[in-house]
């Protein structure tokens, strides 16, 4: 659970990333980790609805909420909460600002100020540059399936940051993501479903 | 032979005495010395915050030259080995920023923290949870999700981002660096007081100590360094400039005077029974102003010491006037009448200083007083019996030839002297916006590029520049307290019209015993608690169990000892110690604001927020001012002094005509020297006034002297060599200060070395006496008053 808000960054981002699948497979080259991360630097931008599930041991039944995300490259990203409460995430380098609650309370901070999130940003950050090796550094890497049904899955090799994320968990088809599950180390899970429709991509 | 005994064993006496009390006299450096006596509120909050508040005791950091992964590393040992250290009441380096703090802060939330009944009603208790409920379904959840079992209703992110030291630049792997990555930024507060240099000077000591031991723990650490900068490191560093400085130039004019000296006397024993006048004159003066005052100030001192340079000129005057043949006891004799006004003038002109408001002022005047006395009275009564009888300056011969040469031409040179005078008086009369300097930083000995890296340092951590305190007074701890908090309203309203960015108030880390007493009879007893716990948590979907702590907690709140100035972390006693001050009658309240747009509006908020005599004081304007009534004494008591030597001067001299011969050259030597100094637009320092004090004092010996009739070519042309010679050592000594790059130092040095000098070519040209033809081996008669 706590990995949630991070978990749906990194899902629009690797969205927005996008996978060039028709040109994987029309020249037939083994397709693997490398490969899917060079062809997520070419977009711009992106966005799509959001739909998240969040499973949590401190509450007895689940929680959903929908919304809106969108990217723009290279570091911005944005998270429109609609259902059930009015939020807005925006991400912008390394500075988080959330504006939620009814008086439109702001809080702004650095990711890095909060070690539970730290690893997690340096991913994705990672992974908009196409920066395998940063990737591989904070998270062992475990992609399977084919180009048309992927999953990658990432476990963090730092203890601190395994304190807190246990996993995440991309599944895509062709050059979509479709899901992204994360679970930490509570056991609490967010389970969050992406439908793209706007793309600019190289 | 019984009189000879006799003074040299009242010189003796005199002497050990005053070594005896200066061994046991107290030096102070603390500013508030040089305040006035009459000063207001203002200027001891000013002097205060400068010499003792916190933001005097902040040291900043920067590990630089090695990359990010060994900065990090490098950042947390160097924080460890300081925060063992008892010297620093608070290490910050972006790892748990405020760990210290949050710990004390959580514990005692329901204490700091503004809770009221209502919150823990059924009701208030269910907007909570449902709040809460929200919180868990967004964003922030991952930062909320493991207070809230224990805090339901929120106090400890409210208290955490009101208590918030500085945000700090840019955070990795839990440590401050700079955007770039160059640097790691630390900051440090120490617990010794800003103005305790020495305790300063060990801290700095014990920092370079560690990150020594910390690069040695951290591998590749071996290329970084450690660059500091904030108050104390300036204080520390001003003191050794100023004092290297003062050791190498004073060893370099040490050298000079003495080769000067040597090729004159050519004997060592005289060279050094030169220094007795001086040496004398400040060992009285130390002991005399200890005695009055109880202490003596360290810039007493250094000024003081300054000012008596002009005892070892009569040292010179003695030695080097004293004709071939003759014994040391018939020279004296001779100019005793005019080395006796010498001093006397200087003395009267000193004298004014203790009428200051300034007591460093006064110190000053009493110090220069006493040390002239004792130094005139050794050479008038020790020095001819201690040199050898038959002692004859020879070098001096040569000396003063070029001047007695130059005066045959007087009568071209004076329309000139008199021309460049009204220029000078005009161009001063003219300067653009007054000669005075009132900015303060122009003072500052900081090199720019330190004050480059603090200022960088100070914006990357967003360590705020205080300008603007709101200072309330109150008659005990807990008066002022209540006070705190009233003042704390008026200010969150300010904040909320975007008046003011921010404010801090020792409340807030504080409160009074009155409010934390009313905050925990808010706190509902156990059972009912849980009673109107469960009611508020029908319908919701939490874990039953999820909220023990919270029961646990309040019941230890309702019943905890209430918090003291003594109970709290070194890091916020520091912050309440240096907004919550005792008086002799009192307390006083000084809270900060900050990024304050409209200082007038938040003045009249504060006339009628119904605190006792709240006041808003702008610290930058409250220098100025000091400033400027520094210089507005200097000048009044400058003219008071002038007035005060010309009426001694015709007390002596009986004669309108020979008081002007006398204050002439040196008016206009003094007009000359401010007007160069300040051409192309620069300004006048304080520090030069202390440097025209030495220049009247020692231009006007040269005035009376010139001034005097001579009726033999051998006096006069020993008068004339004693007063080059004189000049020849001044202006050597105080011109290689101009080297110094230190304000108080060049500025000095500068003003006496220009106004000695021309001093003595205008009282040389603008004298009237006859020139002794012989006194410049030439046979050009010339006409002249005898």
């Amino acid at each position: 659970m706590r990995v949630t808000g991070l978990a749906i960054c990194a899902g629009i981002l690797l969205c927005a990333l996008g996978i060039e699948s028709e040109a994987g497979a029309a020249t037939q080259e083994p397709w693997g980790l490398p490969q899917l991360m060079a062809a997520l630097g070419q977009v711009k931008s992106a966005a799509g609805q959001f739909t998240e599930r969040k499973t949590m041991h401190m509450l007895t039944q689940p929680l959903i909420a929908s919304g809106r995300l969108a990217y723009v490259a290279p570091a911005h990203i944005e998270k429109v909460t609609a259902s059930p409460m009015p939020e807005k995430l925006v991400m912008d380098g390394d500075r988080v600002t959330i504006v939620s609650g009814p008086t439109n309370d702001t809080h702004t901070f650095s990711v890095t100020d909060f070690p539970q999130i730290g690893g997690l940003v340096e991913g994705i950050r990672a992974t908009l540059a196409g920066d395998l090796p940063t990737i591989e550094r904070i998270y062992t890497t475990r992609l399977s399936g084919a180009p048309a049904a992927w999953d990658l899955q990432l476990v963090p090799r730092d203890e601190d940051l395994a304190r807190f994320v246990k996993w995440i968990e991309f599944r895509g088809d062709g050059n979509h993501i479709r899901t992204i599950d994360t679970e930490d180390s509570a056991g609490d899970r967010s389970e969050m479903t992406i439908v793209e429709d706007v793309r600019d991509a190289r | 032979m019984l009189v000879r005994r006799g003074a040299l064993g009242l010189w003796l006496l005199i002497a050990v005495l005053a070594i005896a009390v200066v061994a046991r006299t107290q030096l102070r450096a603390d500013m508030a010395a040089f305040l006035p006596r009459s000063s207001t509120e203002a200027q001891q909050v000013l002097i205060e915050q400068a010499s003792s508040g916190a933001s005097s005791r902040i040291v900043l950091l920067a590990i630089e030259g090695v990359p990010p992964a060994t900065l990090i590393p490098l950042s947390k040992a160097l924080a460890a080995h300081l925060k063992q250290d008892a010297a620093f009441a608070d290490v910050l380096n972006g790892n748990e920023a405020s760990s210290g703090m949050r710990d004390f802060v959580w514990t005692n939330r329901y204490l700091i923290s503004d809770v009221t009944a209502e919150q823990f009603t059924a009701a208030g208790l269910r907007a909570a949870l449902l709040n809460d409920l929200g919180l868990l379904g967004s964003d922030m959840a991952p930062l909320l999700q493991q207070t809230m079992p224990g805090d339901p209703t929120g106090e400890i992110v409210k208290l955490l981002s009101r208590l918030a030291g500085p945000s700090g630049p840019h955070t990795s792997g839990g440590i401050w660096l700079s955007s770039d990555e160059s640097r790691a930024v630390l900051m440090i507060h120490t617990r010794a007081a800003g103005f305790d240099i020495d305790a300063e000077d060990r801290a700095l000591a014990r920092i370079h100590a560690a990150f020594d031991d910390a690069r040695r723990e951290v591998p590749d650490a071996s290329p970084a360094r450690l660059a500091e900068t904030g108050p104390v490191v300036f204080a520390v560093g001003t003191r050794d400039t100023t004092v290297n400085d003062a050791k190498r130039l004073s060893i370099l004019a040490t050298a000079i005077i003495a080769g000067l000296l040597a090729f004159a006397y050519r004997s060592p024993l005289v060279l050094l029974l030169g220094l007795l006048p001086v040496a004398s004159g400040a060992l009285a003066a130390i002991a005399g102003v200890s005695l009055a005052f109880g202490f003596v100030h360290g810039i007493t001192l250094g000024f003081g010491v300054t000012l008596l340079g002009e005892s070892v000129d009569y040292a010179i005057y003695l030695f080097t006037q004293t004709i071939r043949g003759d014994p040391p006891q018939a020279t004296i004799t001779r100019i005793w009448p005019t080395l006796r006004l010498c001093a006397l003038t200087s003395i009267v002109g000193f004298a004014v200083m203790l009428f200051s408001d300034f007591i460093g002022f006064a110190q000053l005047g009493l110090f220069s007083i006493i040390g002239l006395i004792a130094a005139i009275g050794t050479t008038r009564f020790i020095l001819p019996l201690l040199m050898p009888q038959a002692f004859f300056a020879t070098g001096a011969e040569f000396v003063g030839r070029w001047l007695a040469a130059a005066m045959l031409y007087r009568a071209w040179l004076r329309p000139l002297i008199v021309v460049m005078t009204f220029a000078a008086a005009a161009a001063l009369g003219l300067h653009r916006g007054g000669f005075w300097d009132g900015d303060l930083t122009n003072l500052s000995p900081i090199p720019a590029p330190m004050q480059t890296l603090d200022r960088t340092l100070r914006s990357d951590l967003g360590v705020p520049d205080l300008r603007y305190f709101v200072v309330v007074r109150a008659d005990t701890e807990q008066s002022a307290l209540e006070a705190s908090e009233t003042l704390a309203g008026r200010l969150q309203t300010l904040v909320t019209q975007g008046r003011i960015g921010g404010y801090d108030v020792p409340s807030a880390i504080l409160p009074s015993e009155h409010t934390q007493k009313a905050r925990q009879a808010a706190l509902p007893d156990g059972e009912t608690l849980r009673a109107r716990f469960n009611e508020a948590l029908t319908g919701l979907p939490f874990r039953a169990d999820l909220f023990e702590p919270f029961f646990g907690d309040v019941a230890r709140a309702r019943s905890s000892p209430l918090l003291t100035l003594a109970s709290l972390p070194s890091a916020l006693a520091l912050r309440v110690d240096s907004m919550l001050v005792q008086r002799d009658n009192g307390w006083e309240l000084i809270a900060p604001l900050y990024k304050v747009a409209d200082p007038a509006g938040v003045a009249a908020t504060l006339a009628g927020a119904g605190l006792q005599a709240a006041q808003l004081i702008d610290m930058q304007q409250e220098s100025a001012q000091l400033l400027l009534q520094f210089q507005h004494e200097a000048v009044s008591l400058a003219v008071i002094g002038s007035i005060a030597i010309v009426a001694l001067l015709w007390l002596f001299l009986r004669s309108l005509t020979r008081v002007a011969a006398v204050t002439a050259p040196l008016a206009a030597a003094l007009v000359i020297t401010a007007a160069l100094l300040t051409f192309g637009g620069g300004k006048l320092s304080i520090f030069m006034m202390v440097g025209f004090l030495l220049t009247v004092a020692v231009g006007s010996n040269y005035c009376l002297f010139f001034e005097r009739a001579y009726h033999d070519a051998e006096t006069q042309k020993r008068s004339i060599a004693s007063i080059v010679l004189a000049n020849l050592c001044t202006v050597s000594a105080y011109g290689i200060m101009t080297l110094s790059s230190i304000p108080v130092l060049h500025d000095i040095g500068m003003t006496v070395a220009a106004g000695t000098f021309l001093s003595m070519l205008f009282a040389a040209f603008l004298s009237a006496g006859r020139i002794v033809p012989e006194a410049v081996g030439q046979n050009r008669p010339r006409s002249g008053r005898t």
